[in-house]
């Protein structure tokens, strides 16, 4: 009876029933995502599903959210890295479904690129524009006479006094 | 002009761009989505049917002219659509290359059929279990109806309900010059 117990427990906390196909069944070369281990599923699961946003929430990603949706995409995020594929093809995958809506961070690529350089191309036009109306400001104007380029006079002993008694009265 | 130089005719070009795009966003449709798999090859759908489980697949209705409704029972929209979807199906039954699936999405079984019988029912579903069906084809929320033509190319999608004057559109628009297009070129 012992012995029977023993089996039980060991089949049921070390080979929990899973709708996954038997890992070990399966024949030819493993694909790189089998050999994960839940951890490192999970984390990669979460990589992706943090960059990937809940079609239908407001500003969350598909891991924050607890949409049916999105815990369908999740489970979609990790059928796919255990069938072997990248993060870029999985992310792939769902901006072919749903558009570049469906990443938070635009992809580096077509109109894509106006919002990545957009804010430093407007920088660099602000910083020329600066510029010019600087070296403007700095440039001595034609139409004033030029500073005497000469050292002024030292004052006298007269003025030196009549100033010191202006400053007193403030 | 003194001191209009091409700097400010650039700053004059961009702000105008500017002006355009508020323009463009205080006028177009908040809710509009980018049609991203439009004439794209529609994906495989493998599924059980609602009532009898054997499996469907899409593949098997090459040569038809498809229409796809991504529906639920717990959907206020896919009511007020239903009796136009069932008019659809009545319209164009008589068609041997013609069919139109409805697919059941995140939802039971038991209150699908309960839907279907309070509302009336005169075409096929299949039930979307795990999502995948659904996400496969970009599916943000019910209701919404695809129309894959005779080639097997998602030709149309509708998100929301197909009412008024979207029906009458879907059918003289689109169905129609679809199944009246010759079959020629049909890919299996």
């Amino acid at each position: 009876m012992r012995i029977w117990a023993t089996f039980l427990f060991t089949v049921f906390v070390f080979f929990p029933v899973s709708e996954e196909p038997l890992l070990f069944a399966q024949d030819g070369p493993m694909p790189p995502a089998l050999s994960m281990g839940d951890d490192e599923l999970q984390a990669k699961t979460k990589e992706i599903a943090k960059v990937l946003r809940c079609a239908v929430c407001q500003s969350e990603s598909v891991w924050e959210s607890n949409s049916t949706l999105a815990i369908q995409m999740r489970d979609i995020v990790r059928e796919r890295l255990l069938a072997g594929e990248s993060s870029d093809e999985i992310q792939a995958y769902f901006v072919s479904r749903y558009g570049d809506y469906i990443i938070f961070k635009p992809r580096f690529r077509g109109i894509n690129l106006l919002l990545w350089g957009g804010p430093f191309l407007l920088l660099l036009f602000g910083g020329v524009i600066l510029l010019r109306n600087l070296s403007k400001w700095t440039k001595p104007h034609p139409e004033l006479p030029e500073a005497p380029s000469a050292s002024l006079d030292p004052i006298d002993e007269k003025q030196r006094q009549r100033l010191e008694q202006e400053l007193r009265k403030g | 002009m003194k001191g209009f130089g091409i700097w400010q005719a650039f700053l004059l070009i961009g702000l105008f761009g500017l002006v355009v795009l508020f323009y463009q966003g205080l006028w177009g449709d908040p809710t509009a989505l980018p049609p991203v798999i439009i004439e794209e090859p529609a994906s495989e759908i493998v599924a059980p049917d609602l009532y009898s489980g054997e499996e469907f697949r899409l593949s098997e209705h090459l040569g038809k002219v498809v229409v796809l409704n991504f529906w639920a029972s717990w959907c206020l929209e896919c009511k007020l659509e239903h009796k136009f979807l069932l008019a659809i199906q009545k319209r164009f039954e008589s068609r041997a290359d013609f069919a139109m699936y409805g697919v059941n999405y995140q939802d039971k079984a038991r209150l699908a059929k309960a839907y279907l019988e309070q509302y009336g029912n005169n075409f096929k579903h299949v039930i979307d279990a795990k999502g995948k069906i659904s996400i496969d084809y970009g599916v943000y929320g019910v209701p919404e109806t695809f129309i894959i033509d005779k080639k097997g190319v998602i030709r149309h999608k509708i998100i929301g309900p197909v009412l008024g004057d979207s029906y009458s559109d879907l059918v003289e628009n689109i169905i129609e010059p679809l199944l009246n297009k010759p079959e020629s070129g049909v890919t299996s």
